[in-house]
């Protein structure tokens, strides 16, 4: 068991990867077959811990030639059910397996008495949730024996109970127990327009040295609400954030997430080499209004690329 | 101190019930207490991002899983059923692996004819189509024999068995066939009741799906619990009074088609 300086130390020292993609199965032909160039990848948790077949074999591979990061989306730090230990030992297995670089999750609830919604819910900030959800951090810290990492969920509702903002609970919770962040700029950027909130002051309100990780990702700007959708190119104005947010981190691992309509792994790098040109800019941010999209509202937070493409060899008569 | 508007419990209790019973209006009516109204939203429509997302995110996820199915039934009546599953059985895990585990269950539990004297073989067949979806997905994610050796020609009969990725599966339609053809994209009509046995086997990643005869499915299920060719055969004979002669003669054209397809494993190599 570590103290939580331990796990600061831990979180100081985590390397800037570069550019990175999410591992999507559309993809593992590709990356096997190809090797293409890129930094690093990161693995849904879920998708690999409980497989024993292809999808495992697959991130293996993937290991042996790239740094991966595992994320997880089932974690449900923010729960008021009891932490899942079988969850944990399978998670742990498979760190150990692939010696991620680190482990994430959200800053979120999936579910209580006993079911899992597989969306990440938001959670009231209050003192209460605060104590709740600095205990089972240092819970798994602990047994992961490792520092966890947080991203800021996309949020649709803020809570009339909330007491401490965003960034500051963030903020908190690192201080509390030495773990780390990532800070994905496109949720900040959803959740600040859903409640009114500044995303810059969002963004320069946080601890910038407990920052290990940026992601990046499409939204579907509804008019009244954004929804997160992880499945078109990333806006201008995530793109602004990523700029102020890379200034103020001084640069570290950076990631594309695109879940829905995934395209050719090649699309995918070019939307992620835009980020080159934000990394160098000056931070522009004067925020235009935009035009929503009228088009059907997709889902957020897509889940059904989580489901792998069975491979049939041949059938026999 | 108490928090206002009661325990992180209670809202998440509250919240959950809220999207899984989007038709219980007075959950969402506690909203207008719990959650503050944004810009352009009052807070029961801020709610209803959530509640619109739930089923529609967990049957896009069924989609995937029973494709051919879904596309058998039509996308409307396959969300019809899928929404009424969840509803009756919500997700426990933190993997969307095990989301469909029960859905076959499900589908025989509540079909349309249950209390009909006669029962419909559409009903049947989708049952049918449900279970082999699953059972396709199971194989592909199950244990397997992966990085090791597979049996060669030359192993001997006695030390033969079966490697841990074969499901062997009964079905009361020929599914497989239908099942291939649209997942192809071909059209198909549904079969006519015919018992049917299929054997899955997983090698390097893949999956072969075999039609067996009865007397194969029955000798390939006494080798999986453990005992030697000689005994699943002299089984086989036994049960379907053939004779040992041309079982005998048959088994070799059995062994030489199913080694290349990787059913076997040489156990004396595993416990020499």
């Amino acid at each position: 068991m570590y103290t939580k300086d331990k796990y600061a130390s831990a979180v100081t020292a985590m390397p800037n990867l570069g550019l990175g993609l999410g591992l999507r199965s559309v993809h593992f032909d590709h990356i096997l077959g190809n090797r293409p160039e890129i930094a690093w990848f990161e693995a849904i948790s879920e998708n690999f811990m409980y497989s024993q077949g292809r999808p495992r074999y697959v991130l293996r591979r993937v290991a042996e030639h790239y740094p991966v990061v595992l994320h997880g989306v089932s974690l449900s730090i923010g729960s008021t059910e009891t932490l899942n230990l079988e969850y944990l030992r399978k998670l742990k297995t498979l760190a150990e397996e692939v010696r991620p670089q680190w482990v994430s999750d959200h800053l979120c609830w999936t579910g209580v008495l006993g079911a899992n919604t597989h969306d990440l819910l938001p959670l009231p900030l209050t003192e209460e949730a605060l104590r709740h959800i600095t205990g089972r951090i240092k819970q798994v810290q602990d047994f992961l024996e490792r520092p966890l990492i947080l991203e800021n969920p996309s949020t649709y509702v803020s809570f009339t109970g909330s007491t401490i903002p965003e960034p500051e609970f963030l903020n908190l919770l690192t201080r509390e127990t030495g773990c780390g962040l990532l800070l994905d700029v496109n949720n900040c950027y959803v959740t600040c327009f859903n409640s009114g909130y500044d995303p810059v002051a969002y963004i320069e309100s946080l601890p910038h040295d407990r920052i290990v990780q940026i992601h990046l990702a499409g939204h579907q700007h509804c008019g009244t609400h954004i929804i997160d959708t992880h499945d078109r190119p990333v806006v201008a104005e995530v793109w602004k954030l990523f700029s102020l947010a890379w200034q103020r981190t001084g640069g570290v691992a950076t990631l594309l997430e695109w879940d829905s309509n995934i395209p050719a792994f090649e699309d995918c790098l070019d939307e992620l080499h835009k980020a080159k040109a934000f990394m160098k800019a000056h931070p522009d941010l004067a925020f235009d209004d935009v035009k929503p999209d009228e088009r059907e509202p997709a889902l957020s937070t897509p889940i059904d690329f989580l489901v792998p493409e069975v491979l049939l060899s041949h059938r026999d008569e | 101190m108490e928090e206002k508007n009661g325990s992180l419990a209670d809202l998440q209790a509250w919240m959950q019930y809220a999207l899984v019973h989007p038709e219980d209006l007075s959950a969402a009516e506690d909203a207008d207490r719990l959650v503050l109204p944004s810009r352009a939203l009052s807070p029961r429509q801020r709610l209803a991002i959530y509640q619109r997302g739930y089923y529609a995110r967990l049957v896009q996820c069924l989609e995937g899983q029973f494709k051919v199915l879904c596309s058998t039934l039509g996308p409307p009546l396959f969300r019809d059923f899928a929404g009424a599953y969840l509803r009756e059985y919500p997700s426990v895990s933190p993997t969307l692996s095990d989301l469909g585990e029960r859905f076959a269950d499900y589908l025989q539990q509540t079909r349309p004819d249950r209390d009909a004297g006669e029962k419909e073989p559409w009903v049947d067949f989708m049952v049918d189509l449900a279970r082999f979806e699953w059972d396709l997905y199971r194989v592909f994610d199950a244990r397997g024999h992966e990085g090791k050796p597979y049996a060669g020609f030359s192993v001997p009969d006695d030390q033969i068995g079966l490697q841990p990725c074969i499901f062997l599966r009964e079905y009361r339609f020929p599914v497989s066939g239908y099942y291939t053809a649209v997942a192809q994209g071909k059209e198909a009509d549904m079969p006519a009741p015919d018992r049917h046995f299929v054997a899955f086997c997983r090698k390097d990643y893949r999956i072969g799906i075999f039609t067996l005869l009865a007397p194969q499915f029955y000798f390939l299920s006494v080798l999986q619990q453990g005992a030697e060719v000689s005994v699943a055969l002299g089984l086989t004979v036994e049960k379907f009074g053939a004779n040992p002669e041309k079982a005998r003669s048959a088994w070799h054209e059995w062994k030489n088609k199913w080694t290349e397809a990787g059913f076997f494993i040489d156990r004396g190599a595993l416990s020499g």
